[in-house]
């Protein structure tokens, strides 16, 4: 993400609130590649990407009042609306056409770049940390769902474990992460 | 496990993704009622939001821009609409008077002309549309829920009338500009509930109108009878 301040993303957001239309602008050329990241990340189609992400700007302008800068930062704010609209649209697209096929050598490597963890803030390497707490086999699989927006039967082929034991074992997972984090 | 580790775990499986399609609308529905689940999700969003740092920037293609500013003006002409009214009314007023001239129609037959402004305190995607009959109160309002598509027209101070009857219609640039008849107001008394068939891009920037027809609607596929048009009520005043 270009490194524009939270404070100006913040300030042109609020702006957006009152209909100004080149605050929106500015918002756009800051974020707008970090959110078709995680688009096309999860989404991996181009076009259902290019449509999605035109959704997702029209939802953040209606929403923008809404921010609240005391809960999140602007971009965790617009990357969760973008992360929610692309979940929904694979889920969806995955209920209407059955056979979306997943070539894992496709699937980027869930480990970050050994540049970027030098740069990774606080919260990052505590949720790394509590990562590490989790049997070697799920650490990544967690991440990767997280990252791709897999769903439970996409899991269960990468864990090659059935559907039905995916859910427990991602409640154990998800409680492990959070009691360590509350540590 | 108890309800309230239930309710956990089903907010963390909504923020990492996992659930399907129909859990993910379910869980939508309910946060708007249920503080607990919310919260939930709202924490579980913050725990693992650094892992949002590890998404790559892509470049979006470049025509994308121009296309969501173009979504966000027509979002805009609505939100924005105030100061514009008088001339955004008579380009409405001239397009619906063309329209029944360029049909069968004699005279131009527009009971009440609106266009939408977004109530102050409704949610994002309702708008309330009021039809006024001349300076007096308002014939009818209309409210609109973007995302379901449903408009309710409620009567105000609209009266029956014997062998008429009332009918709504949609004008829009992308359907010709031409009005499409939405439908009779069947009975004048009571609430009408319809869900319109376009999407809600078309409906924030099209004009609305309701005219009096006779029994069985218009006879020629566009407004007929007698003209009376209407002006806007802001909401938020």
């Amino acid at each position: 993400m270009p490194i524009t301040a939270k404070k100006e993303l913040t300030e042109w957001l609020a702006r957006c609130a009152t209909g100004d239309r080149a605050a929106f602008s500015r918002l756009y050329d800051a974020t707008s590649a970090k959110l078709y990241g995680v688009i096309i990340r999860i989404v991996r189609d181009r076009a259902r990407s290019d449509d999605l992400l035109q959704e997702v700007y029209l939802r953040i302008w209606q929403r923008s009042g809404s921010f609240n800068p005391d809960r999140a930062s602007p971009i965790t704010w617009m990357a969760t609306i973008a992360r929610n609209a692309a979940i929904d649209e694979v889920r969806k697209s995955a209920r209407q056409y059955h056979t979306v096929d997943i070539d894992v050598s496709d699937v980027p490597d869930a480990t970050p770049r050994a540049d970027a963890v030098i740069e990774q803030s606080e919260a990052w390497q505590r949720l790394e940390g509590c990562l590490e707490t989790l049997e070697q086999d799920h650490r990544s699989v967690v991440k990767q769902a997280y990252l791709e927006g897999l769903s439970r039967e996409e899991i269960s082929t990468r864990m090659k474990m059935p559907v039905g034991t995916v859910k427990t074992w991602l409640h154990r997972s998800l409680k492990r992460l959070k009691e360590c984090l509350a540590g | 496990m108890s309800g309230g580790e239930e309710k956990d775990m089903l907010a963390a499986e909504y923020v990492v993704g996992t659930l399907d399609s129909a859990e993910r609308e379910a869980v939508d529905a309910r946060r708007a009622q249920d503080a607990e689940l919310n919260a939930a999700i709202e924490a579980w969003e913050s725990r693992l939001s650094a892992w949002l740092t590890e998404y790559e920037p892509v470049a979006p293609p470049p025509h994308l821009r121009a296309a969501i500013a173009k979504r966000i003006n027509l979002s805009q002409t609505v939100a924005q609409q105030p100061r514009d009214e008088p001339g955004r009314l008579q380009r409405s007023l001239n397009r619906w008077r063309t329209a029944a001239l360029t049909g069968y129609a004699i005279a131009a037959s527009l009971l009440a002309f609106v266009i939408f402004r977004e109530a102050p305190a409704a949610p994002e995607d309702h708008f309330v549309a009021v039809f006024q009959n001349d300076d007096k109160q308002p014939a009818f309002i209309m409210s609109i829920d973007l995302e379901s598509r449903e408009v309710i027209v409620r009567p105000v101070t609209a009266e029956p009338a014997q062998g008429k009857t009332y009918q709504l219609w949609i004008a829009s640039d992308q359907l010709g500009g031409k009005p499409r008849s939405l439908g009779l107001i069947g009975d004048a008394t009571k609430p009408t509930r319809k869900t319109l068939p376009y999407d809600s891009e078309l409906l924030v920037a099209a004009t609305f109108g309701i005219s009096i027809e006779p029994e069985g609607g218009s006879p020629t596929g566009t407004p007929t009878g007698k003209a009376i048009h209407g002006r806007l009520i802001p909401t938020n005043e």
